[in-house]
């Protein structure tokens, strides 16, 4: 549910929807939601001062409740 | 006469632009779009409602318990309205000032702070002492200064974000 939302809520707000990905990558210490942009899209998803990334944080960590859950925003040319 | 002609080409001329409450009406369909499927998604029970109040659309969702939607304080509110803004100006190009309320948190909160400014308003005029609020979001601080100005008196924003808050100033 949380990757879907993610990726919804970042969708709706770059100009190329179709390059958005998010992955779940679990790490020893918990997972990490990670969400791959175009490379044109990144600056528009951290926002000024990075208000943009700091939004899409509180509304994701409020739908995982307790355990919260930590975002990590690349652009697709990034390797894996 | 020759200039007539002009009538006819400005009916005959589709509208180009829409006007400010269509624009308005827009920017809340769009909004309402976005906020609708992030609810299916999260699986949350929520009714949308959507409105032009002033110069602003305003989007409101009830629903039995979004209280997790609205967070401490407001802040995933305020920060789930920041994302809808921006998803706004993704479709429409405009920025938008859309107002965001979840479960009537916006509008408690309006209420509670014109009586907050009332009685602060009172005190300031009684002493003649500037007195400073606790810190605020920006939503909320327009309330206030809106409500003192109401009160006849002036009132400014000190200190930086989180920290910025409302001093009442005397006449």
């Amino acid at each position: 549910m949380l990757t879907d939302a993610l990726e919804h809520l970042v969708r709706g707000i770059v100009d190329h929807p179709d390059d958005v990905t998010v992955r779940d990558k679990q790490l020893r210490r918990g997972s990490i939601l990670e969400v791959r942009v175009h490379p044109e899209d990144l600056g528009k998803v951290i926002g000024r001062g990075g208000r943009t990334a700091t939004a899409i944080r509180t509304v994701i960590g409020a739908l995982a409740g307790k355990n919260g859950a930590r975002v990590d925003f690349v652009d697709v040319d990034r390797r894996r | 006469m020759s200039d007539d002609t002009s009538t006819g080409e400005e009916t005959a001329a589709q509208p180009e632009t829409l006007s400010r409450t269509e624009r308005l009406e827009q920017e809340g369909d769009i909004a309402a779009d976005y906020l609708e499927e992030l609810l299916d998604i999260a699986d949350l029970d929520g009714d949308l409602d959507m409105d032009v109040e002033g110069d602003r659309a305003a989007v409101s969702i009830v629903g039995a318990d979004l209280s997790q939607l609205v967070g401490r304080n407001g802040e995933v509110l305020e920060a789930l309205q920041e994302l809808t803004r921006l998803a706004v100006y993704r479709e429409t190009g405009e920025r938008s000032r859309l107002m965001l309320d979840i479960s009537g948190y916006r509008a408690a909160r309006r209420e509670a702070l014109e009586k907050l400014a009332a009685e602060t308003a009172a005190m300031v005029k009684e002493s003649g002492e500037p007195v400073a609020l606790d810190p605020m979001s920006p939503f909320e601080r327009k309330v206030v200064h809106d409500a003192i100005a109401e009160a006849g008196l002036k009132s400014e924003s000190e200190g930086v974000e989180p920290r910025r808050h409302v001093v009442v100033l005397p006449a």
